[in-house]
């Protein structure tokens, strides 16, 4: 028995305008979720690049002083190398020096160089020709200078002279080396 | 005036009204709160960045100093770093000397953390001259070598026989071999 000449239509809970409100509001939710996805993501990347820095910044810190280190130590290498050139040059000077200091007449037969003073063993032709060849310019270089005479076999006199400088001008000297 | 609603409208009211405030307390809860923190972290990289790139570039400066220092005075390095021959001593520098006799090397007090050795050398010249040749050659060789006092110079005939202590600089291994082992490389 049919109480109806129209056949009924099908209800679905799903009306056009529940899809509408819910296609919408997915679309909103989905935009929502992925941003807060991307932050997340972003956040993690952030603070793992920031540990990655930190650890290099760490690290090259850390080299700067080994390099400082070897940097000091080169400078001190150089520094203490030039000292002993420079000492080796003015040792140099002071031997050249001194074998210019001597007279032709007077003959060395040794020689002394100390860290603060000067023997020297020679002859001499006679008193005169050392005291004003040799000893008055020892006497300008040298605070106390003592000598002392023997007659040697062709009668010229053999010498030893001992000369030195005063003990605070030797260090100052040597400082400045 | 008689509002008529129905329950089908009620029920999209109520869902668009359940999903705005899902929507409301999600972005105020979690999303507004991550997008602060994300702008702070993104700071706080940034800061960071310019920090390392402080460090990069006063590293990379310190490296050419080394670098130049490193090529600059290699001779000395090298010279610090060599351990004294007496065989190849007398081999350099013979030319400067009628004979040379060099005795055993003794180890000395430290000076400035390097360690010295002393060795005294006994040689015969012909002439003032060949000594001072000697200490020039002495600042171009493979060692750092300073002469020492007492020098003592004794005529021999024809000849002038002077002896003489040299002091060998060297490295001191136990401190600084670091230093050697990172020239090395």
């Amino acid at each position: 028995m049919i109480y109806s000449y129209i056949k009924p239509r099908k209800k679905s809970p799903f009306t056009p305008d529940v899809q509408l409100i819910v296609s919408f509001f997915s679309i909103a939710i989905i935009m929502l979720l992925s941003t807060y996805a991307f932050l997340l993501y972003k956040d993690y990347s952030f603070v793992q690049e920031r540990k990655k820095l930190v650890q290099n910044r760490v690290e090259l810190s850390k080299n700067i002083d080994v390099m400082d280190e070897k940097i000091a130590y080169i400078k001190k290498q150089e520094a203490l190398s030039q000292k002993v050139f420079t000492q080796n040059m003015v040792l140099k000077d002071s031997i050249a020096n001194l074998f210019d200091l001597v007279p032709e007449r007077i003959t060395l037969s040794r020689a002394e160089l100390l860290k603060n003073g000067l023997i020297l063993y020679g002859v001499t032709p006679n008193r005169d020709v050392y005291n004003f060849m040799l000893q008055a310019p020892l006497r300008s270089i040298f605070q106390k200078t003592y000598t002392s005479f023997y007659e040697a076999d062709n009668g010229w006199l053999k010498f030893v002279s001992t000369n030195y400088i005063n003990e605070d001008e030797g260090e100052e000297l040597n400082s400045e080396n | 005036m008689k509002i008529n609603i129905s329950r089908q409208q009620i029920y999209i009211l109520l869902l668009s009204f359940f999903l705005l405030l899902f929507v409301v307390i999600f972005s105020f809860t979690l999303l507004i709160p991550e997008g602060k923190e994300y702008r702070i972290k993104r700071m706080e990289l940034k800061k960071e960045l310019r920090e390392y790139n402080k460090y990069k570039t006063f590293h990379d400066d310190t490296l050419k100093t080394l670098k130049d220092l490193q090529s600059k005075d290699i001779n000395i390095i090298t010279a610090f770093d060599r351990p004294f021959s007496p065989d190849r001593f007398e081999k350099q520098h013979k030319t400067h000397f009628s004979s040379l006799t060099i005795a055993k090397l003794k180890r000395a007090k430290d000076i400035d953390g390097f360690s010295v050795y002393e060795v005294n050398t006994t040689s015969h010249i012909s002439s003032p001259t060949n000594f001072y040749d000697f200490l020039d050659a002495l600042n171009k060789g493979d060692w750092i070598i300073g002469v020492n006092f007492p020098i003592k110079f004794v005529r021999d005939g024809e000849m002038i026989k002077s002896s003489f202590t040299m002091k060998v600089y060297a490295n001191n291994k136990d401190k600084n071999s670091t230093a050697s082992a990172s020239l090395a490389k």
